[in-house]
């Protein structure tokens, strides 16, 4: 198995000048990023998300362990080459969008046409076609992000990293965000999503990670973490609400839940009761929901396995 | 090398007012050729000539001492270093920009003096040679300001930097001319500032290639510190 991102034992602690005051954003983090997926990165402000997206990007040392962007021990200019980045909070330099989207390929080492072939590409697929020759400096937030994002794009990379890249952006804007990841995880590139937009991570990310006070709190497949797995929904016809606690009538059918390892004696309740079962469907969460339990524990809890 | 061009180039476009708002006092000097009679104020026009070349001396460690910090708290920083440049080859860029801000205002400066005070008798080929001292001395203040600002504000950086070229300078003063040698910003501001009309100066390449090579040591040894700082800390 290829990773595209790993981190190995992660831990850094940032160091007052003056003080002995120390702050632990990371705590021997540990995540390993497959190639080909996209990856869900969530966690409360101060979590570390930042922190660990910076040490990929060599823009900082760990205090200790160690980590690889696509093989390569985090630091290695040459690598970048091969990644594409958006910070949080995009800030650009004042010049019109289409030489700025130049200028960060050109710093990437693309060649002169090939470069402003691609400039035009990647405003294109953005929606800034029209605005390609207005200075970036009189764009609106969610403009700059998709500029942003064209830079990012510039180098066709294989990596990208995105730390909040649609926190700015129209829900029109967003849709073709989520369309354009899509698009470059089927064209398999690896997307490693930073987000608070839960809604967002819970529709396209194949597998998700939630970072708490510095720790991996959690790390499943999207579909894995949103299925409970400990209750499941029945609904039936025939039979009375008043047969099973809680149950509810609603269009003609009842439905209730239960605890999963109580759906066969639950099944054979409604036969028995000479009753019809309509569906049987494990009961769904959403990210937020398990976002929320995540971050309100006390302290994160140990991951139970990294891969 | 293309990045490091690209890198200079974008911070003199960064830079482009504050070198204008300077431009504008080397135009005064020109105006003043224009306006007066040359041979009975040269001694005026030469007053002009050596205020404009200290101030472009104060504004490369401007310049270097800033440079990073401004691309910090912008966070413009992260953009450019998230892509395939190394953190040396963004120092070069740096200085070569400082280099070449300075050298627009010092040929601008050239010009001009060579006319106004080629004019009231003054050698027009020292002119340039104190123009040739006047870039060395402020590539080397701007790389001495860009490295202390790697790991200092733009403030503290200005003044370790005038420290750092001052000290020499007084040990020239006090213990002889030699220590003025040792970081040469002085003895190269000297140079110009000393020349006259009797008197323009004698030609000594000796400070202009000590500036380069110290300008390259300082490069060095900034590269090796901001290897190791952590760039998206908040600055303050």
């Amino acid at each position: 198995m290829r990773f595209a991102l790993e981190f190995d034992h992660v831990t850094k602690e940032y160091r007052s000048m003056f003080s002995r005051r120390r702050l632990c954003a990371l705590d021997d983090f540990s995540l390993r990023v497959e190639t080909g997926e996209i990856f869900g990165f969530l966690g409360p402000n101060g979590a570390g998300k930042s922190t660990a997206i910076h040490l990929a990007m060599g823009f900082m040392r760990p205090t200790s362990g160690r980590g690889r962007l696509l093989g390569e021990n985090f630091g290695q200019a040459s690598v970048r080459r091969r990644v594409g980045f958006l910070a949080e909070s995009v800030a650009l330099y004042h010049r019109r969008a289409e030489p700025l989207v130049r200028f960060y390929g050109a710093l990437n080492g693309i060649e002169r046409t090939a470069l402003r072939k691609r400039a035009h590409e990647v405003l294109e697929i953005v929606g800034l076609q029209d605005h390609a020759n207005r200075n970036a400096g009189k764009f609106s937030r969610g403009m700059l992000q998709r500029v942003g994002l064209a830079q990012a794009m510039v180098n066709d990379p294989e990596l990208l990293i995105l730390d909040e890249p649609t926190s700015a952006l129209d829900p029109l804007a967003r849709v073709m965000v989520r369309e354009l990841l899509l698009a470059a995880r089927n064209a398999g590139k690896t997307i490693f999503l930073s987000s608070h937009l839960l809604s967002e991570v819970e529709l396209i990310c194949d597998r998700v990670a939630i970072l708490n006070r510095g720790k991996l709190a959690r790390l499943d497949k999207t579909a894995n973490l949103l299925q409970s797995g400990q209750q499941t929904e029945i609904v039936v016809s025939g039979i009375s609400t008043k047969n099973f606690d809680g149950a509810v009538a609603r269009n003609g059918f009842v439905s209730f839940c239960i605890p999963a390892q109580s759906q066969r004696a639950a099944l054979e309740k409604v036969w028995n009761l000479g009753g019809e079962v309509v569906s049987v469907n494990p009961v769904r969460r959403s990210l937020e929901e398990i976002f929320l339990e995540v971050t309100a524990e006390p302290k994160a809890a140990a991951p139970e396995g990294i891969r | 090398m293309k990045p490091v061009l690209l890198i200079a180039v974008n911070f003199v476009r960064e830079q482009r007012w504050p070198i204008l708002t300077l431009l504008l006092w080397v135009l005064l000097l020109a105006f003043l050729g224009l306006v007066t009679d040359i041979h009975r104020q040269r001694e005026d026009l030469l007053f002009v000539f050596k205020q404009d070349a200290v101030y472009v001396l104060a504004f490369s460690v401007f310049f270097g001492g800033s440079a990073i910090y401004n691309e910090r708290r912008s966070r413009r920083i992260l953009g450019v270093l998230s892509k395939a440049l190394s953190r040396q080859q963004y120092l070069s860029g740096l200085v070569l920009g400082v280099t070449i801000a300075s050298a627009v205002y010092c040929f601008t400066l050239g010009l001009t003096g060579s006319w106004t005070l080629g004019a009231a008798g003054f050698p027009i080929s020292h002119v340039w040679f104190l123009m040739v001292c006047l870039v060395a001395a402020c590539m080397l203040a701007g790389t001495v300001a860009l490295m202390f600002s790697t790991f200092l504000n733009p403030f503290f950086a200005a003044g370790a930097t005038a420290m750092v070229l001052g000290v020499p300078a007084l040990a020239g003063q006090i213990f002889g001319a030699r220590w003025g040698y040792v970081i040469p910003v002085w003895e190269l501001g000297a140079t110009v500032l000393n020349s006259s009309f009797n008197s323009p100066g004698r030609a000594s390449w000796v400070p202009v290639l000590l500036a380069g090579g110290e300008t390259v040591a300082f490069w060095l040894l900034s590269a090796r510190i901001f290897a190791h700082v952590d760039i998206a800390v908040a600055v303050e």
